[in-house]
Order: structure tokens, then C-alpha cells, then sequence
């Protein structure tokens, strides 16, 4: 939809002060980065800003900044690490900004709210609102898109999020694409998307900023838009996440911190030790023991579930919970033992929520019967997989025998699980348990594994999970 | 409601009229159903770690919460008075008050991993006397961690050089480089817990991400209060009706996340603080890690 005309003057009057003053303004960015939150940027930055501005010089048509999304200064992270100063000068190439209008514009009293908007302003920035499923809310996004559409058609250069808001897992999927991407690079075909992979050392999870005085390593590339022939913005928008993806794989390679956060667990439901707290019909459940493992919000969801769900419905809540406790771990993030109410789980969206962290996971039964649960759970470095679609996580459920340590066997299990599961392995003599941290993990042919290896059993039953992402 | 439970009434007993050991024997006579693990339940003391099956009683996860209510059950205590955190909070704390049920609440109970602990808990929570002479022999949290994962290498390294030494040809060749590795860790391991300020350190990066974690939160609460401001000058009702219910849910999170920063931070503290008991403790599962180390090295 073309813009109106006093839309197209306030761009170009917004274009032409920012050009005023772009040095100023991306000196302070470069000077609160570093001084303020003593940043640093990776000793590769120099060669990696020659590759792509070779490669943007190269490309004389408009680009569409996609990068991953975790913190509140991500845009200004991004800028400073991609944009040397000795090319502000050229300012067709700086990127305008897409804020969410609820997170910036209306911060403070007057006069900060006042001051925040000018400084936006001046920094390119044309609100979005990400919320709101009414006609005003739709059509300030519509309008939003056709100013994006207008700047690159006269050649420019924009800065969209293509998930749409900050990861809640701190990794980004490529199976969930959003269309916007790829519906303005169908919208302006010559543009280029400029992929940016940026996060700091020790950023786990969505915060405001990284952790000050953290190093910022950065992936970048410049790829194709639409496609000759390409109709559908979903195509666009997953090819444009499936590189996103890629870059993520690579920052992840130079990381010191485990990729994979996967965690599992199983509940024999016919444990004797399981009943105790509940009436012998399994109908009713002591008050305070419940309200020592689940929020409020668990217990409500709960309540709904009835008498005769509330045994199964209870300890499904536990296993998730157990599930997610091991995957937060192997992310550094230790839930005490008992803290079993930091997590909160939402059984019906399958989703579980660090509430300290606010870091997501994702959850999936993959066993639920009358004799078993067994939950896995997903921080990050895959995809869990759904009932559509085979995930990033493998598992196996066994029976303990009569005899046999449930602790050792569970180990045993484990292995040989792993062996068959890689014709590369074959067998589990070839691999070795290990205890890092608390947490188990897996020896091949003498080095550490990042499978993120999770064990569990419970009465009868044993359970082991890793991950083949 | 009749609950399964009922089998196991006990009858509650003033902390303020047992000694520790009592105290400590009641507790650990309470989880005796839920130990696994009966050779080391029958051995254990102040020190036996409730969870973990090679030195700890095998209790597992899912009673973890029947352990604390069982302490409950079992003691009075005269820190019955609740009073209100502040101002607008549903919280409280518990002050002298009548004799009464002893109530642990959410998050006291992070760090009592053992008997000894549980009972330590008691007493820095001001429901029974601190006895000095009693706390020199309960191991601190820390040390029960750290000697915990000692004896989960020492094992892992004893069973991998068992089951290597059955094997022939290519697959030992393969399983001989992951017990190189793991004598490797185990020797690191040992090191490092030779060395209380390499502990202290090792241990602190814990409490470094969980310190980030919270600064960050509070930088969102923060951000949250001045969109609130600039909700107010707006007049959006419904706008600022929101942002106060995330408001309330960051301040829940902050509050779990400072509970959790004080563990962090205790273990961090405490692992470089050695005193005789931990020393035994940690000379007990070196000897362990360095007969692992000594019998897999005969293998390679």
C-alpha cells in the first residue's frame, strides 16, 4: 500500500535530521559501549566488517538488517559491531530502526519520555507495535511495513528482529519463521537480507543488556532476498531463519558454554512412595504438600483437572519440572533442590517457565500411561519435535530389572542406547560415562560430548535422553 | 481426607528441649522410608547426603518435600508469630511467639542436603539454640557438593577401567582413550580439591551468572516502573493495568532470584572454608579419586 504524502515528508524529514546528526550519535553508541557497559568486541571484528562491506559494496541496492534478538540494546549492539565509523559518511547504508512502541516510547515522566522519543527519532526509528489483534493495532503495523517498503525502495536500509521480539529460550528455532521478512522482501525485490548472529559470552537468557564487561562475538553474512520466482514470504522468511540458524550453530562452535540443554524424566505411577500424600481414591491431595511443589497458577490448573486427574495431573507437573531442572542445568542455571516452585509449567501450551531467569522451555510427554511419565525438556540447541514433526532429542524408556541398581543400570542403559542410536559408535564399550558439574555426560573416543546426556528412574522405571542436534 | 501418610504420625517434640543430636537422629529416623539405599542409610550421620546413591541415602527427587514436612512434623518450635515482609506483601516471617508447629517456609530449606544440615537450618533460623560444638562436625554445603561430584568421578573412572579391562582390540584401544580422559578429569578434579581457593573460585562462577541474572531482572523492573510512569501521564487504563500485574510478577521473580543468588553466593563463601571436618571429608574422597587414578593407570 503506497504511503501518504505527509508520511513520505515526515521520512524524508526524519531521514535528513538524523543524517545531521549521525556521527555524534553513533560515537556516544560506540562510546557507551564500551565505557559505560565496558564492552568488547571479538578480536576477529576487523576482518569480519571487511568481508561483509566487501560484500554490501558489492550489492548496490537496499538491505534489510535481520539479526537475533536478546537483549533491550541488541540495535545498538549490532550497529556498533557491523558499522565501522569510517563509513557513516555513507548514509543510504545506515539501518533504520523498528523499536516496539510499548518498550520505548512511553518510558518515565514527560520529559524522559520526551527525551527518549527525540533520541529515537534521531536514531532512525520508526515504531512498530507488536501487540494487539484490533483494526488501529493492524493498521499501524500495515503502515509501519509500507514505511519499512518505502526506505528500501529508495535503496536504504532497515533493521527488523525476524523473530519478532526477544527469544524467551535464548536460542533461536528455525521451525517457528515468522512471515514479515519475508513478505517485505517480496514487497521490494532487490533487497538483500544482512544476517547478523551477535551475543555476548555469557548471555544465557533475555535480559536488558549482556552482562557488562562481556566480549561480543559476532556472525554476519549478506544473503539473497526474494528469489526469482519465489511467491510465498514463508519460503523467504525460512530460508532467511534457516541461515540465521546456521550462524547460530557457528557462534556456538567458539562457545565455552554447552549448546545442547535438554533434561528428562520419568515417575513410575504406581510407586507406593508417590501415594503417600494423597487420599487413598487419589482424589484429594494434602494442601501444603502441593502448595510446596506448584505456583498458583499450577494449582488452578490443577483445581480444573478434577478429582479424578488430580493424581495424574500432579505428578505430570512434577516431571516436567524435574525435566526442566536438568536442562537449566547443563545452562549453569541451578534450581536448588526443592525449589520446585521456580519453575512453572504450562501443561496445556507445553511450555515451562524459569521464573528467576524468565528463560522458556519447551516440554514434551513422550511416555503417559497408567504405569509411567516420562517428559522431556528443552532449554535450547534443538528442536524438541512434536506429533508432526521428528525433534532434535531421542529417548528411551526401559524397565529396571528386579535385581539390578536402578542407578547403575540407568547408566548402562544410557550407553548402549547412544551406540545404537550412531552406526559411527556401534557399541557402548566405546563410549564412557562422566560427572561434570553433577551432570552427566559422554566420553567418545576421549573427548567430552555436547549431547546433553540426562538419566532418570523411578521405581520400575529408568529413562535416558540426549540430544543429536 | 484420609492420606496414606496417616500410618506415620509422630508425636512433635520442642526444639528447645533436645540436644542436636536428637534433633538429628529424629530427622534422620523420619526419612527412613524413603531411603533407597539401605546399606548407607543404616551408616549415616550428621554428614550422609539425603540424595545421590554412592555415599548418599538414595531418597529421590520426588520426596524431597516429604523430607522438610517431616522435620515439620516432628518438631514444635516457639518461632510462631508471623510477621509481614512489607508493605503491600503477601510475605512473612516467623518471630518468637506461642509454642507451636514448626513451619520451614519457601526457600529456607535450599541448603539442608543432610541431616546435619537440616539441623543447622533449625538453628539459623532461630528455632532452637546454636550449638557451636555440634556445628564443627556438620560439613557445609558446599563441601557436600564438591566431595559429592569427587565420589561420582572416582566411581565413574573405577567402572570404565573395570569394563575396559574386559575388552580386546579396537573397542579397547577406544574405551582406553575415554580412561585416559578420565584419568585426566579425576587428577584435575583432585587438584582442585586440594586447593580451597581453586574450589572458591571454580565455584563462584556459579554465583557470577546468577549475579548477572539478578542484575539484569532488576534492570527490568526498573524499565518496567518507568513504562508504568509513562502509562500514568497517558491515562491507558487498561495499558497500566498490565504493566502492573508484570510489575508484581517481576518482583516475584527478583525475590526468587535473590534467594537463590544467596546460595549461590553461600557456596561460593564456603568452599574456600576448610575446616577439620571438611578436610577429613575432602581427604576421604582424594584417597578414593587417587586409587581410581592409580588402578586405571595400569590398564593404559
Amino acid at each position: 500500500m503506497p504511503l501518504e504524502a505527509e508520511d513520505v515528508e515526515a521520512l524524508r524529514l526524519q531521514r535528513l535530521l538524523s543524517r545531521v546528526l549521525v556521527v555524534p550519535v553513533s560515537l556516544v553508541v560506540g562510546a557507551l559501549a564500551r565505557l559505560h557497559f565496558k564492552y568488547r568486541l571479538d578480536e576477529n571484528i576487523d576482518a569480519l566488517r571487511a568481508e561483509i562491506w566487501a560484500k554490501l559494496d558489492g550489492h548496490d541496492g537496499p538491505v534489510i538488517w535481520a539479526a537475533n534478538h536478546l537483549t533491550l540494546i541488541d540495535s545498538f549492539l549490532v550497529y556498533w559491531a557491523v558499522f565501522p565509523a569510517s563509513r557513516l559518511l555513507e548514509e543510504r547504508r545506515i539501518p533504520w530502526s523498528t523499536p516496539e512502541y510499548t518498550n520505548y516510547y512511553r518510558l518515565g515522566g514527560p520529559v524522559q519520555s520526551a527525551l527518549i522519543r527525540g533520541l529515537l527519532y534521531l536514531c532512525r526509528c520508526i515504531p512498530f507495535l507488536r501487540g494487539g489483534e484490533d483494526a488501529a493495532s493492524d493498521s499501524w503495523r500495515q503502515k509501519a511495513f509500507d514505511k519499512c517498503a518505502w526506505i528500501l525502495r529508495a535503496g536504504g536500509a532497515v533493521f527488523v528482529y525476524p523473530e519478532a521480539g526477544r527469544s524467551r529460550s535464548g536460542w533461536l528455532e528455525p521451525r517457528r519463521p515468522k512471515d514479515f521478512l519475508g513478505k517485505l522482501a517480496l514487497e521490494v525485490p532487490g533487497a538483500k537480507f544482512l544476517c547478523v548472529y551477535l551475543r555476548a559470552d555469557r548471555q544465557i537468557a533475555t535480559t536488558s543488556y549482556p552482562p557488562k564487561g562481556d566480549r561480543l562475538r559476532v556472525v554476519a553474512d549478506l544473503i539473497d532476498g526474494a528469489l526469482p520466482g519465489e511467491t510465498n514470504p514463508r519460503d523467504v522468511s525460512q530460508r532467511l531463519f534457516d541461515r540465521l540458524a546456521a550462524m547460530q550453530q557457528e557462534w556456538w562452535r567458539g562457545s565455552r558454554m554447552a549448546r545442547n540443554c535438554a533434561g528428562n524424566d520419568v515417575v513410575d505411577l504406581k510407586g507406593a512412595l508417590l501415594r503417600e500424600n494423597f487420599s487413598e481414591d487419589l482424589s484429594e491431595a494434602d494442601p501444603s504438600w502441593l502448595g510446596r511443589h506448584l505456583t498458583e497458577r499450577e494449582l488452578a490448573y490443577l483445581a480444573r483437572q478434577g478429582p479424578a486427574g488430580l493424581f495424574r495431573t500432579f505428578w505430570r507437573f512434577f516431571c516436567a519440572k524435574e525435566a526442566c531442572h536438568k536442562a537449566l542445568g547443563r545452562a549453569v542455571i541451578v534450581v536448588p533442590n526443592g525449589a520446585f516452585r521456580e519453575i512453572e509449567v504450562d501443561l496445556f501450551r507445553r511450555k515451562a517457565l524459569h521464573l528467576p531467569t524468565g528463560l522458556q522451555l519447551d516440554i514434551r510427554f513422550t511416555d503417559d500411561d497408567e504405569d509411567k511419565l516420562h517428559c522431556v525438556a528443552v532449554l535450547r540447541g534443538g528442536y524438541i519435535g512434536d506429533e508432526t514433526a521428528e525433534g532434535d532429542v531421542l529417548w528411551t524408556v526401559a524397565g529396571v530389572p528386579p535385581a539390578a541398581s536402578p542407578g547403575a543400570f540407568v547408566r548402562e542403559l544410557a550407553l548402549d542406547f547412544i551406540a545404537s542410536a550412531n552406526d559411527e559408535i556401534g557399541s557402548a564399550a566405546k563410549l564412557a560415562l562422566i560427572e561434570d558439574g553433577g551432570l552427566p555426560g559422554v566420553l567418545w573416543r576421549g573427548a567430552a560430548q555436547d549431547w546433553s546426556l540426562s538419566l532418570s528412574h523411578s521405581g520400575r522405571f529408568a529413562a535416558a535422553s540426549f540430544m543429536i542436534s | 481426607m484420609a492420606f496414606m501418610r496417616k500410618q506415620a504420625v509422630v508425636e512433635a517434640i520442642d526444639l528447645n528441649t533436645i540436644t542436636p543430636e536428637d534433633a538429628e537422629r529424629r530427622i534422620t529416623a523420619g526419612v527412613k522410608k524413603y531411603a533407597t539405599n539401605e546399606a548407607n542409610y543404616a551408616a549415616a550421620d550428621a554428614n550422609t547426603p539425603y540424595l545421590g546413591h554412592i555415599v548418599g541415602m538414595g531418597i529421590e527427587s520426588s520426596n524431597l518435600a516429604d523430607i522438610t514436612m517431616s522435620i515439620e512434623r516432628q518438631f514444635l518450635t516457639r518461632m510462631t508469630a508471623k510477621i509481614g515482609a512489607g508493605e503491600g506483601s503477601a510475605d512473612f516471617k516467623l518471630a518468637p511467639g506461642e509454642l507451636g508447629k514448626l513451619r520451614i517456609l519457601d526457600g529456607q530449606d535450599a541448603l539442608a542436603a543432610t541431616p546435619g544440615l537440616s539441623v543447622k537450618m533449625l538453628m539459623d533460623l532461630g528455632h532452637m539454640p546454636k550449638n557451636d560444638a555440634y556445628l564443627e562436625k556438620v560439613m557445609s554445603f558446599a563441601y557436600v557438593m564438591a566431595t559429592g561430584d569427587g565420589w561420582k568421578t572416582a566411581d565413574a573412572l573405577k567402572k570404565m577401567a573395570a569394563k575396559a579391562e574386559k575388552l580386546a582390540g579396537a573397542e579397547r584401544v577406544e574405551a582406553l582413550a575415554n580412561l585416559n580422559s578420565l584419568v585426566a578429569r579425576a587428577k584435575d578434579y583432585d587438584a582442585l580439591l586440594a586447593d580451597a581457593a581453586k574450589l572458591a573460585a571454580s565455584k563462584s562462577a556459579a554465583y557470577r551468572h546468577d549475579k548477572d541474572g539478578y542484575d539484569a531482572l532488576n534492570s527490568e523492573l526498573g524499565l518496567t516502573v518507568d513504562k508504568i510512569k509513562g502509562a500514568s501521564a497517558g491515562g491507558d487504563a487498561a495499558l497500566l493495568a498490565k504493566l502492573r500485574g508484570e510489575e508484581a510478577e517481576i518482583r516475584t521473580r527478583l525475590k526468587m532470584s535473590a534467594a537463590k543468588l544467596r546460595v549461590s553466593q553461600e557456596v561460593a563463601e564456603a568452599a574456600g572454608r576448610r575446616r577439620a571436618i571438611e578436610s577429613a571429608k575432602v581427604a576421604e574422597v582424594r584417597a578414593a579419586l587417587q586409587a581410581a587414578v592409580s588402578s586405571a593407570a595400569k590398564l593404559s
